[in-house]
């Protein structure tokens, strides 16, 4: 009989690089936008999100963490790209790799002008008060008036009920702590969910929330400032 | 700061965001590889184990995600009609509203009277629809409540282990909370 598991740890993963960048592309969709660009010599191809994103950055330096920031590169001035997979140095020299969030600001300062995060796995599967946590290392980062964008999908967080709670509010309360908490001012947001309405059959689809790439929570926020005009 | 569509001599496409590539039905392969060892996710061998032990010999099995399997005694047949148990482990209907998924329990109910399903937890009330039922707070015991209050008429046994995950328990190959729902 085979050995049965039930979690990840429960037995050791195979360790090498092919293994380490399969489960690295799992977890980072935007990858493929690297892998498609970075060979063509014609276009650049970019989602709506990162339109939005580009249309609203402050002029300075930006730090893009755990979103394979990379694609941007030929986008973004003054861009710094870190992740916490070794394995992308193999493919993007550039990259910082950092094992705990905290060595961000420790490499490199508050020298942000921008910081942005979308849908980090990193950053996923986890409680709201371990995101708060992270959040708070990344203002470390931030110089005064920096735009944080920060998106991510609410059916990867974990530790609320989702037959009881009111989504909307729960995602909405918890950027008001946010603000009220590290000084970072909610300047835009946009949270969505799905509308199920049934076909001319009587059935549903079953399509997840819209955005599954960038996150179907999305904030934006200024640090210590609230100036921002945005760009929509 | 808007950008212009034009960068380094190279046109700036911009699309919908999509799902680049699908992963989906061949997940659980995907992570069967990430171990040397030969092992079976507990889950499957529970699902085996309730066919076999039941005695149900030829299921119906609404899949997304290949599981291989290993039922020799069990055939899996294409009509539903002659199904002896419905088999659901596709992870589609967990996003489904909250009363489509009950009004699709009611129809599979209808063509055969024992259902196993398999749930996702975290896509369940994708649209954020209010349940005018009263829940436990734990989310796991809601779930199974929901379930019970909803199909009052059936018996619905919860055949799920209680644990947070968080993402390391092989959701997305095989959904985990497990229900065996039998029309009475």
């Amino acid at each position: 009989m085979k050995k049965l598991i039930e979690h990840f740890s429960d037995y050791p993963m195979i360790s090498n690089d092919k293994h380490d960048y399969i489960r690295y592309r799992m977890g980072r969709i935007k990858h493929q936008l690297w892998i498609k660009n970075r060979k063509n010599k014609h276009e650049i191809i970019i989602d709506t999100h990162d339109k939005f994103i580009l249309d609203n950055l402050k002029p300075g330096k930006t730090c893009v963490f755990g979103s394979a920031g990379y694609y941007l590169e030929e986008l973004v001035e003054n861009l710094t790209v870190v992740e916490q997979w070794p394995i992308v140095k193999k493919f993007y020299p550039n990259a910082q790799i950092i094992e705990d969030r905290s060595e961000i600001a420790k490499v490199n300062g508050r020298i942000f002008d921008n910081f942005v995060v979308v849908n980090n796995r990193g950053d996923a599967m986890c409680e709201l008060s371990v995101v708060e946590n992270y959040i708070s290392k990344y203002v470390q980062t931030m110089k005064p008036g920096c735009l944080f964008f920060y998106s991510f999908r609410d059916t990867q967080i974990v530790g609320w009920n989702r037959l009881t709670k009111d989504h909307r509010n729960y995602f909405l309360n918890f950027a008001k702590h946010i603000e009220n908490t590290y000084s970072l001012n909610l300047v835009w947001h946009d949270i969505k969910f799905a509308i199920k309405e049934k076909d001319g059959a009587g059935n549903y689809d079953i399509l997840e929330n819209p955005d599954t790439t960038n996150g179907n929570i999305k904030y934006l926020f200024e640090y210590k400032s609230k100036t921002k005009k945005i760009n929509d | 700061m808007v950008i212009p569509l034009i960068a380094k001599n190279k046109k700036i496409k911009v699309v919908e965001p999509f799902a680049l590539y699908k992963w989906a039905k061949n997940f659980k392969r995907i992570q069967d590889r990430f171990y040397n060892q030969k092992y079976k996710l507990r889950r499957i061998q529970q699902v085996e184990d309730f066919i076999t032990l039941n005695n149900f010999n030829k299921v119906y099995h609404i899949k997304e995600v290949r599981l291989d399997l290993e039922l020799p005694k069990t055939v899996f047949i294409n009509d539903i009609n002659d199904a002896d148990l419905i088999l659901v482990t596709h992870q589609g209907y967990a996003r489904y509203p909250c009363e489509g998924i009950i009004e699709q329990i009611e129809t599979w109910l209808e063509r055969c009277p024992k259902l196993y399903l398999c749930l996702n937890r975290h896509y369940l009330n994708i649209d954020n629809k209010k349940i005018n039922l009263t829940l436990p707070e734990e989310f796991q015991k809601a779930i199974t409540s929901w379930l019970q209050q909803s199909l009052s008429k059936h018996r619905v046994i919860d055949l799920s282990r209680d644990y947070v995950d968080y993402g390391r328990h092989f959701t997305w190959s095989l959904p985990d909370r497990h229900y065996f729902i039998e029309k009475i």
